[in-house]
């Protein structure tokens, strides 16, 4: 779609409200996650759409799933916060979604990898279990919340 | 089945994460070229978290598109402008334009260099003879004030020698 839109010589304004209001709701959650102010929060949401159309998409770079990459650059571009190893559950300002069906444990690990991007062996080390064990609850953490959407 | 055992390994779930390492990326996406059922499934994984991603998201504030639309446009318009002022160089250099897009050198938009009009030529044609006027006027005056006081201590000095 955005190849498309960003070849032309100015931007189709309807294919980027299509973008924009196929992502930036989820992407603007996604950083309050990780960020936990509204405020700047909303700041991150314009920098980041906008450089990932000149970074990843007007380069033609984009190989993943769009979400896939979109997150991932997201929390490329918020390492100030996602380097911190306090927080890793979400707080109080996030949409928690179907985040509370899982138990605290469940919990931690999915908000450490999908907020923080921390690796399982980094979980493993910090939360005195087996890499095993974490590839499992995450999976099944994972599991829970797409059966509670159906599928 | 094996593959199926792959697929309940929290493999997928890992690559879809974000935290894959190199050598799993590189397993998920050949068992993607390999087994369709892989193909799909991880699909339908990418699918549902968008969804799941849906359930927690927010709505931004009015004006937020406007902003970003405005940024889009811009980085547009400076590529565009670069993209101009490469193009004569290579339609003199090769006649064939049918790669011409690809040729192109990514380039910084932003330059230190500055475009004025070519006006501003006779303005500074103007000041700098100005300058050298005012430069040869400072010169003689300097000159002339020299002399001048020169000739008031000789007349001083005479107005003593009369006065004794």
């Amino acid at each position: 779609m955005f190849k498309a839109v960003l070849n032309n010589p100015s931007a189709e304004p309807k294919d980027i409200r299509w973008f924009y209001d196929q992502y930036a709701p989820m992407l603007l959650g996604y950083i309050n996650g990780i960020v936990q102010d509204h405020q700047q929060s909303e700041d991150h949401l314009v920098a980041i759409l906008t450089s990932f159309v000149k970074d990843v998409v007007l380069q033609e770079k984009s190989k993943l799933n769009i979400w896939l990459e979109l997150r991932q650059y997201a929390q490329s571009k918020l390492t100030l916060f996602t380097a911190k190893d306090h927080q890793l559950k979400p707080g109080p300002s996030v949409n928690k979604g179907k985040l509370d069906l899982l138990d605290d444990s469940q919990k931690r690990i999915f908000c450490a990898v999908y907020y923080h991007g921390k690796s399982i062996p980094y979980l493993a080390a910090t939360m005195g279990c087996d890499e095993s064990e974490i590839r499992n609850q995450l999976k099944l953490s994972i599991d829970k919340m797409r059966r509670a959407s159906g599928n | 089945m094996e593959i199926n055992k792959i697929m309940e390994s929290g493999l997928m779930e890992t690559y879809v994460m974000g935290i894959a390492t190199e050598e799993e990326v590189q397993k998920v996406l050949s068992l993607k070229q390999e087994y369709p059922a892989f193909k799909d499934a991880l699909e339908q994984l990418e699918y549902d978290m968008e969804v799941l991603a849906q359930s927690m998201s927010i709505e931004p504030p009015a004006g937020t598109l406007a902003k970003i639309e405005h940024e889009i446009n811009e980085i547009q318009r400076r590529n565009q402008a670069v993209q101009t002022a490469v193009e004569p160089e290579y339609r003199y250099d090769k006649p064939d334009q049918e790669n011409k897009q690809e040729r192109y050198i990514e380039v910084e938009s932003e330059s230190n260099q500055m475009r004025i009009n070519k006006a501003w030529k006779w303005v500074f044609i103007a000041v700098f003879v100005l300058g050298k006027v005012f430069l040869a006027s400072a010169i003689y005056f300097y000159l002339e004030n020299r002399q001048a006081q020169e000739q008031i201590k000789e007349l001083k000095i005479e107005l003593k020698q009369k006065i004794r």
